[in-house]
């Protein structure tokens, strides 16, 4: 990888612990990532494998039992409000709150200036296509349009790192793909680093530059796949035959890897 | 074969109607049965309404609303801190709960003479054993509320970097904002209860204590217009804090 890494993960093996302080489950181990600035990186791997634990280690809200992870050279002990945002899988709106406003109050949180809230708010909701809907409560709001406020609150915190946690998951397909499509042609714009969980091959495809494929627990990068493909990606990009190999190859690396989680939950049940 | 639909009136109607009917047969009973026990509505209408010209019923009224206030606004206080406290953390939580618990348990007119002994039976003793009662609901509610809160938006919070206060000031406090108003309209009618009970029993002012006076001297006229004068308060209080509540939950 030439020049210094944005997001440095350095040997991590992290194992959650039981209430009486042993190990219980090894969720990582021997994990070891560069992530360049600008790129886009995706997370696939059976459920269960250690996927979201390796997100919340870079972003400061888990210790790991070993290793560590350097962002722009400096070691990560904790939230990095300034440096890394996050998308969750599920709608993470106060739901007292208008969309405006829970805007505002995460620009309070990151310590942003009570006098320039509104208008970054304001730019990010007109990012996202939501400017008119800034006064409207998360239940108003379709599962999509919530996602869309989510991102947009995540823009709107200015960070050079985006951290998305299968932000697509309780999406129908078809909200998915459109989403995605969006997604991809703001982040061309935005040069934001973004380290995606997901599930589905086509997204995993689609959005990003590489892609780790994890291990069935305890998890361990198993392969590397690139897409070299310019961004914004275009819809034709997801009917070309490059798209559909890469899908393929996918597959068959994963294959394996849900099988055995499969089983291993099988074993768990006899 | 199913039988088509049939168009029932309103609730209102039916509810009007069974209310009415309650009313003509005290009326009725009252005429026939013990002028010394019992008091037809005319005259409770009639006779009994005008105790509230006489000095000594509104001084009464006056002690007894502002003893429930003095005690509602003070179980609000003490029910919300305690409450909040139980809430701090797993550990406090599971340490005081169940105390909390238990002493709501308890069947508080049993331990109102240790009210009087430690308060005196002035009105510091009324204010005490309403907020015995009030308090409680409070403090109850509370604890359900922060126990609701998703834990997500704590994590998402704290994300971005928000301090213990913020997490408190912008999310535990609007959560539980619903939760509380549901205490307070509970309490309201429990201060309410503690109060008269210790009137009743204790001191020689306020409402209660007429009450008892009034059903000793078989004055029932009189009486019958100070429980409907109460329970016109009762319903007041619990109607206001029921729209309160409602204001407050829109977004639930
Ligand atoms: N707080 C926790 N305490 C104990 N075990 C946990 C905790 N969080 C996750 N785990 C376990 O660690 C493993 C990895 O979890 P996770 O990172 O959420 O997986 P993924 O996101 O890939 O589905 C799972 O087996 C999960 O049950
Ligand atoms: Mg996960």
């Amino acid at each position: 990888m030439e020049g210094e890494a944005l997001i440095k993960v350095d040997d991590v093996r992290h194992a959650f612990l039981s209430k009486t302080g042993e190990e219980e489950v090894l969720a990582l181990d021997g994990i070891n990532i560069d992530i360049a600035r600008g790129e886009m990186v995706s997370l696939i791997g059976p459920s269960g494998c250690g996927k979201s634990t390796l997100l919340n280690v870079v972003g400061g809200m888990i210790a790991a039992s070993q290793g560590h992870v350097l962002i722009g050279g400096t070691p990560v002990k904790g939230p990095r409000p300034k440096d890394v945002a996050y998308i969750f899988q599920e709608s993470a709106l106060l739901p007292w709150a208008t969309i405006l406003d829970n805007i505002k109050v995460s620009l309070e949180f990151q310590g942003v200036p009570r006098a320039s809230r509104d208008k970054i708010a304001r730019i990010s909701l007109t990012a996202v296509g939501l400017d008119a809907f800034g006064d409207s409560y998360p239940h108003q709001l379709s599962g999509g349009m919530k996602q869309r406020a989510a991102l947009a609150r995540a823009l709107s915190l200015r960070t050079d790192i985006l951290l998305m946690d299968e932000p697509f998951a309780a999406l129908d397909e078809q909200t998915r793909m459109i989403f995605s499509e969006d997604l991809s042609r703001l982040l061309a714009n935005e040069h934001k680093t973004i380290v995606l969980v997901t599930h589905s091959l086509a997204e995993a495809v689609f959005l990003s530059d590489r892609i780790f494929v994890f291990t069935s627990r305890p998890g361990r990068i198993k392969a590397v796949l690139n897409v070299d493909e310019p961004h914004p990606r275009i819809p034709t990009f997801m009917t070309s035959s490059k798209f559909n190999d890469l899908r393929n190859r996918l597959y068959e690396l994963l294959r394996d890897e849900v099988l055995a989680a499969i089983g291993k939950d099988r074993q768990g049940l006899a | 074969m199913i039988a088509a639909p049939r168009k029932l009136p309103a609730p209102w109607v039916l509810r009007t109607f069974v209310v009415l009917i309650l009313l003509l047969v005290w009326e009725i009973a009252g005429r026939h049965g013990s002028q010394l026990l019992f008091s037809p509505l005319s005259k409770v209408l009639t006779s009994g309404l005008q105790i509230f010209a006489e000095a000594e019923v509104l001084e009464a009224l006056k002690t007894t609303a502002w003893i429930l206030v003095v005690g509602f606004v003070l179980s609000v206080a003490i029910g919300l801190v305690l409450g909040l406290t139980v809430s701090m953390s797993r550990f406090t939580y599971q340490t005081f709960l169940p105390v909390l618990l238990l002493l709501y348990a308890i069947p508080q007119i049993t331990v109102l003479p240790l009210f009087v002994l430690y308060f005196g039976s002035g009105p510091a003793s009324k204010v005490a054993f309403g907020v015995s009662h009030g308090m409680f609901p409070i403090a109850v509610s509370v604890i359900a509320g922060v126990q609701g809160i998703k834990p997500l938006l704590v994590t998402s919070a704290i994300s971005m970097g928000a301090s213990r206060w913020q997490i408190f000031r912008r999310i535990t406090l609007p959560y539980l904002t619903p939760s509380l108003f549901t205490g307070m309209r509970l309490a309201s009618t429990a201060t309410l209860l503690g109060v008269l009970l210790a009137e009743l029993y204790v001191s020689a002012g306020g409402i209660g204590h007429l009450t008892r006076r009034f059903g000793e001297n078989f004055q029932p006229d009189k009486l019958y217009a100070l429980i409907a004068a109460l329970s016109l308060m009762a319903i007041l209080i619990n109607e206001t804090m029921r729209m309160l509540e409602r204001r407050y939950s829109r977004w639930l």
